[in-house]
């Protein structure tokens, strides 16, 4: 009996070996890492000179400092949310609503539409933000102010991106939310296609409309999944910063209503002029905090434990 | 309450033919076992009779009534399936209530009607708990419940008892049996099962690749198969069935001779046809010791059942099946004799199965 518990033991450090150490080398250290950093001033990279230096809560305070007072830091902290909080409902509820209206459709146009909407997923992270950059582009080149312009509706172009702050936060909402709905709509899908159809059929004999079909019995049998993407999309959009960055890099959008936070602790630590790696790593730490903290509320908010079954019991 | 009449009803999947020029009339109040194997269609005419898929061609009434181009949710029909399709979010009586929510019925006289169909099918302890909490048999008693309480017209149900275990499906056959005829509603009951369409319908359709063989009481289609298919569908052991020669007035079974049956002798006449298959139950012969007037044949082999046992008997290679009290005594290899009931003897054409009277009716 030990020695085949141990026999055990000995399989499962063998196939977990890997991850172990992929989540040791790829999460862990790096957290240390940072939460070290955060309390060292290093800048500039200058490990000598400032990485042993012990310095407290001095980032945290700065932090703090900035939040209250620095404008720009201000802006980065309300666009985090806005663009969070919006962009979280419209990739859930898009997801949801599309994953319903290609169920109900005829499958093979479905899959055909479904398709249309991995596009923005598919493409290259820079040839998808070089087509929204051209889109939205402020000057006469752009597409949206082309055609408004050939409609009559404006005389002049207008630089939507640098209109503050919803220009700027339409555009990172837009771009960014049409990638993530995808994701919502692959899980939502799949979740469907394990419903039984009888239980639909039924529902349609008993004079269920679609929309009693989808509100009674589709979405409550989704709950599971809906509660995994809103905590997955949650999770990502928070940590999102690339095409946010190429979008603010190549001035599509207002610098400071079109950076997030991601984005901020990544020019903080890498970007152009100044570096504070001490303050970034700080920032990064509220972010996991977050980061966590979201997690385990959106868990929370869903009743995730009241969803697992109770065991069967005597009958 | 009504009588439901399908006139040339086609279904095409594509390109596949799932019904055939159905024909049936359901009359009011009865229980019509729709009987055939899986994938002959059975599941196809009953959800076109709900209106969940549309014939494309034919037409359907209810009474006089044409049903066709009318929803589901119009026909008033209530659908049972085989795995039940239970809510699994909703407790029991959330299930019951769901059809009468949707029509906006009144909250106590919800209350009162499922309490009321609860207690009818013994349930009426269980409505606060959800369907996983439930066993198979109080989940079908759910299921038919929540198809009853809108007290619909017809009563459609597809294979409701197969995903129970044996016992449990006698009894609640029995049960489902009554309560057709204490609410008087028509039914249309799909199975695969024969024992069960004889056991409960009033009439049988015996359904094969998408068309109808025979539509009849269960005495009728299990004596009178109109089709060899019929009789080998029907009863277990299934009927028997031999080759045969007409000589003048007798039938050559390989090395025997048995008159020709009387019921027989004119039609056979008039369609002056040589080749028959010989159709008979396992229970409509005896098996006589030695060699006598019948088919001859030697034991093969004998299970004995309780009540009696079925031989298995060798006619020059072929086997037959033949009931035998318990108390008869047999060795293998005996020789034996086979003396069929005559007037339960059918005669089938060997090129088209069909039973020789029929042929000669077309
Ligand atoms: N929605 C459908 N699309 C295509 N073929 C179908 C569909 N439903 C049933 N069929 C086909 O029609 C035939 C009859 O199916 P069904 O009515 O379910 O049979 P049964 O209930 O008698 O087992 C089967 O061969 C099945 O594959
Ligand atoms: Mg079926």
């Amino acid at each position: 009996m030990n020695r085949m518990g141990r026999e055990k033991i000995k399989d499962l450090s063998f196939f977990l070996f890997p991850m172990i150490l992929m989540i040791l080398f790829f999460y862990i250290i790096p957290l240390v890492m940072t939460v070290y950093t955060s309390f060292t001033p290093l800048r500039n990279w200058n490990v000598e000179r400032y990485l042993f230096e012990f310095v407290g809560l001095y980032n945290y305070e700065r932090l703090l400092y900035m939040f209250q007072h620095d404008p720009t830091f201000k802006a980065v902290i309300l666009t985090t949310v806005v663009f969070l909080g919006i962009t979280l409902v419209i990739n859930v509820l898009g997801g949801l609503v599309l994953a319903l209206a290609t169920f109900f459709i005829n499958e093979r146009i479905a899959s055909g539409f479904r398709l249309l909407w991995l596009l923005p997923r598919m493409s290259p992270i820079a040839v998808y933000s070089l087509v929204w950059y051209y889109f939205f582009h402020g000057s006469e080149i752009g597409t949206l102010n082309s055609i408004l312009m050939k409609l009559g509706v404006i005389s002049q172009p207008i630089p939507w991106g640098q209109i503050i702050p919803w220009g700027a936060w339409s555009i990172l909402i837009f771009v960014n939310g049409l990638v993530g709905v995808s994701f919502g709509m692959i899980v939502f899908t799949s979740a469907l296609n394990q419903i039984p159809r009888e239980l639909i059929i039924a529902a349609r004999v008993d004079g269920a409309s679609t929309w009693d079909i989808s509100r009674k019995i589709l979405i409550p049998l989704m709950r599971w999944h809906i509660l995994y993407v809103l905590t997955w999309q949650f999770l990502s959009l928070l940590t999102t910063f690339h095409h946010i960055f190429l979008l603010v890099q190549w001035n599509l959008i207002n610098r400071d209503y079109g950076t997030t936070l991601a984005l901020y602790v990544f020019n903080t630590a890498f970007g152009r002029g100044e570096q504070d790696q001490g303050l970034a790593a700080a920032a990064a730490v509220i972010l996991s905090i977050v980061g966590i903290i979201g997690g385990y509320l959106t868990l929370k908010l869903l009743k995730f434990e009241k969803m697992m079954k109770k065991p069967r019991g005597d009958f | 309450m009504v009588e439901i009449t399908l006139k040339g009803i086609t279904k095409r999947f594509g390109n596949f033919l799932a019904l055939d020029n159905i024909n049936l009339k359901i009359n009011d109040r009865e229980f019509m076992a729709l009987l055939g194997p899986s994938g002959s269609g059975k599941s196809t005419l009953l959800y076109t009779i709900a209106g969940i898929y549309r014939p494309t061609r034919g037409r359907i009434y209810f009474d006089d009534r044409d049903v066709t181009d009318i929803p589901p949710k119009d026909r008033n029909v209530g659908l049972v399936f085989q795995n039940w399709a239970l809510y699994p979010h909703m407790t029991v009586f959330e299930n019951i209530a769901f059809p009468l929510e949707l029509r906006k019925v009144p909250r106590d006289e919800i209350e009162r009607k499922v309490r009321e169909v609860a207690k009818m099918l013994h349930i009426e302890n269980l409505l606060h708990r959800y369907p996983w909490q439930l066993s198979g048999g109080q989940q079908q008693r759910v299921a038919i419940a929540r198809a009853l309480v809108k007290e619909p017209d017809v009563l459609l149900l597809d294979e409701p008892l197969s995903n129970l275990d044996t016992l449990l499906r006698l009894e609640v056959r029995a049960e489902l049996k009554r309560l057709q005829k204490e609410l008087g509603i028509t039914a249309v009951y799909v199975t695969h099962d024969q024992a069960e369409a004889l056991a409960m319908a009033d009439r049988i359709a015996v359904i094969k690749e998408g068309k109808i063989l025979q539509v009849g009481t269960p005495n009728e289609v299990y004596y009178k198969p109109k089709y060899k298919f019929v009789g080998w569908f029907l009863g277990n052991p299934p009927m028997n069935f031999v080759e045969a020669e007409v000589e003048g007035d007798y039938l050559r079974v390989y090395s025997s001779r048995i008159p020709v049956p009387s019921h027989y002798r004119e039609i056979i006449e008039k369609l002056g046809i040589k080749e028959v298959i010989l159709g008979f139950r396992p229970h409509d012969a005896q098996i006589v010791k030695g060699v006598g007037d019948g088919l001859l044949g030697e034991v093969y082999s004998f299970e004995p059942l309780g009540r009696e046992q079925i031989v298995t008997i060798s006619l020059d290679g072929v086997f037959i099946k033949v009931f035998a009290p318990e108390e008869e005594s047999f060795t293998f290899g005996e020789k034996v004799t086979v003396e069929i009931r005559e007037d339960r003897i059918i005669l089938f054409d060997k090129e088209k199965e069909v039973a020789l009277e029929y042929l000669y009716k077309d």
